[in-house]
């Protein structure tokens, strides 16, 4: 069982490639912007240097705390971009099969529709959050190590500035959590995208997205009420993770006040066990696994097409 | 000889067509059956409904186990090649290899390279860059690398040359067939498959017309050329279906002595295709 879904995974990455591609193109022009913004911002090289004079003079965690940011706003394009490459994967994933017809060659082999619908699920849901994870890891260590270079070509202790300073393992550790809190808590999403994907003869984007936008339309003109349009948008922009933090405050004054007081920790912010306790979490999952049963029963019971 | 197929009173219908109409039949092990009908007979259907790819009413059993119900089983020890069950274009020749090893438990690898070593596919090609033909020998060679017991072809040379097709079947024979192993096939090319078959089995209209081993075919028909008034005598004796060739008439009959009738001109056992032409189209008389 866990011999074929590790097969059926490798399988999903050979035939989209995109899953890998796509995140290190982001890693690339994150990279490629902060080479030309240095070489660019160097002109200005008076100013740049009473900067790095500044930042070697404020505390340690005000440092972390201005390293974490900049992280935490890469890592938020990459989970941008995961979004994208999720939706387009999750409905491409049981309508490809199909429309090149290897569909009967795959159900040829002693493997269970549950099996490969799973496989597909667990791909969008976890193999994808760590494919992210792993190349924003890696983008962040590019981003410091070109920017320890470059302060250190302007005769500043990169050390001191960046390295002792900033909490990458902690930043990593948030990042991981959130990238699957994230998967796991918008799931019903990607269950959805399977079973359009296995049912639907043409354009998945398309049969996917309009019920999503045109039902709660239809919900708020007809029935006064906008119980779909809080289970769909509302509920998706408020993930129950983070803890009682002013997280606007973080970008205003106030967050060297968080920072100083006790270090920077964003995994300090996030609360998973309330978050597991969260009944918007488990009604998600149900709502997923109901979705996905359909699309496994739809790409059992189609043997007519 | 152990039942490899067993039907019964199978049907299929797909709304208000019947494409498989109570059928039944068996099918022993070491048998090469020959499923004939024309296009929209029901043979694609019954084959699915083989396969465990489409549910039916009526009993069916493949090696003793529900097609529908036990899939994943029965696909352990049945192979399928069909002209719709195609290999996706974006996967690598060593990447399918690999992938049908680490899911099949009775594929070997170590068979498949050394079939695929005889052909001119390459392990790191693309199946897009491969020819019909090339793709259709791969898929081939992977199914022979897997010990299977029952092998389902439903027109597995279709758009296929002459000597492509005529490979595919010799390979067929040298490598997968062992006299144990089962094959059931459909084509519409019946005269190149004719010297394989064992047996033979006619569906039309989603109903059986023939169910015969090829051995007996020559007991029970016979074709007989005439002309002139031996064409009225023979006629006498209840042929169920006449052609006319060359200006003589040909004439199929069905559970007669050849010796009675070759008093009216030439006797001969029909090819199977002559013999499917003859009892679709008395059927339909």
């Amino acid at each position: 069982m866990i011999g074929n879904q590790l097969a059926l995974i490798r399988r999903e990455l050979w035939e989209h490639r995109s899953l890998y591609v796509v995140p290190c193109v982001v890693a690339i022009v994150i990279v490629l912007v902060e080479i030309t913004g240095q070489t660019a911002v160097s002109a200005f090289g008076k100013h740049i240097d009473m900067a790095l004079l500044g930042a070697t003079n404020i505390g340690v965690n005000e440092r972390a705390a201005v390293i974490s940011a900049l992280m935490a706003v890469m890592s938020s394009l990459f989970v941008i971009e995961m979004w994208i490459l999720t939706i387009f994967y999750s409905l491409d994933s049981l309508y490809a099969e199909r429309k090149d017809k290897s569909i009967l060659f795959w159900r040829s082999l002693p493997i269970t529709d549950a099996e490969t619908v799973i496989s597909k699920l667990l791909t969008a849901l976890v193999v994808i959050p760590l494919i992210t994870l792993a190349v924003i890891a890696v983008t962040h260590l590019l981003v410091l190590l070109i920017t320890s270079i470059w302060v250190g070509m302007r005769g500043a202790n990169a050390w001191h500035l960046i390295w002792d300073a900033v909490p990458l393992v902690d930043n990593w550790a948030a990042t991981f959590i959130l990238l699957l809190a994230l998967a796991i808590w918008l799931s019903p999403f990607v269950g959805w995208f399977l079973l359009v994907s296995s049912y639907t003869r043409r354009s998945p984007l398309l049969m996917a997205m309009l019920p999503i936008i045109l039902l709660p339309m239809l919900e708020r003109s007809i029935l006064k009420s906008t119980l779909l349009f809080d289970a769909l948008f509302v509920r998706s922009g408020k993930i129950p993770i983070y803890k009682d933090v002013d997280l606007e405050g973080l970008f205003d004054e106030k967050m060297f006040q968080i920072a100083s007081a006790d270090g920077i920790s964003i995994v300090s912010m996030l609360d998973v066990g309330g978050f597991l306790a969260s009944p918007g979490l488990w009604a998600g999952i149900i709502v997923c696994g109901l979705f996905t049963t359909a699309a496994i029963y739809v790409r059992r019971f189609r043997g007519e097409s | 000889m152990k039942t490899i197929v067993h039907a019964q009173n199978v049907s299929k219908t797909f709304g208000a067509t019947t494409a498989v109409d109570n059928v039944s039949f068996d099918i022993e092990s070491g048998r090469i059956m020959g499923l004939i009908g024309p296009n929209g007979a029901g043979k694609t259907t019954l084959l699915k409904a083989v396969l465990g790819l489409t549910d039916c009413q009526g009993s069916l059993s493949v090696l003793g186990l529900d097609p529908f119900k036990q899939r994943k089983e029965l696909m352990q020890h049945i192979c399928f090649i069909a002209d719709v069950a195609v290999l996706p274009s974006w996967i690598k020749v060593a990447q399918l290899l690999d992938f049908v090893e680490s899911i099949h438990p009775r594929f070997s690898r170590e068979k498949a390279d050394q079939l695929l070593a005889t052909t001119k596919i390459l392990a790191t090609s693309k199946v897009r860059e491969l020819s019909k033909g090339m793709v259709t020998q791969l898929h081939l060679s992977i199914i022979t690398a897997v010990d299977a017991k029952l092998l389902v072809l439903d027109e597995p040379t279709l758009g296929l040359d002459i000597i492509f097709r005529k490979d595919f079947y010799s390979n067929l024979l040298n490598d997968y067939f062992d006299g144990e192993r089962t094959i059931i096939i459909t084509t519409h090319q019946v005269e190149e498959i004719e010297n394989l078959l064992t047996d033979v089995m006619f569906i039309n209209d989603g109903r059986i017309v023939l169910n015969s081993n090829v051995d007996s075919l020559r007991d029970h028909f016979v074709e007989l050329t005439a002309s002139g008034e031996n064409i009225e005598k023979a006629r006498a004796l209840g042929p169920f279906n006449e052609r006319e060739v060359f200006g003589k008439s040909v004439l199929t009959f069905e559970g007669i002595e050849r010796e009675k009738l070759s008093a009216f001109g030439g006797v001969r056992t029909p090819d199977i295709a002559d013999l499917f032409v003859a009892k679709v189209k008395g059927a339909s008389k």
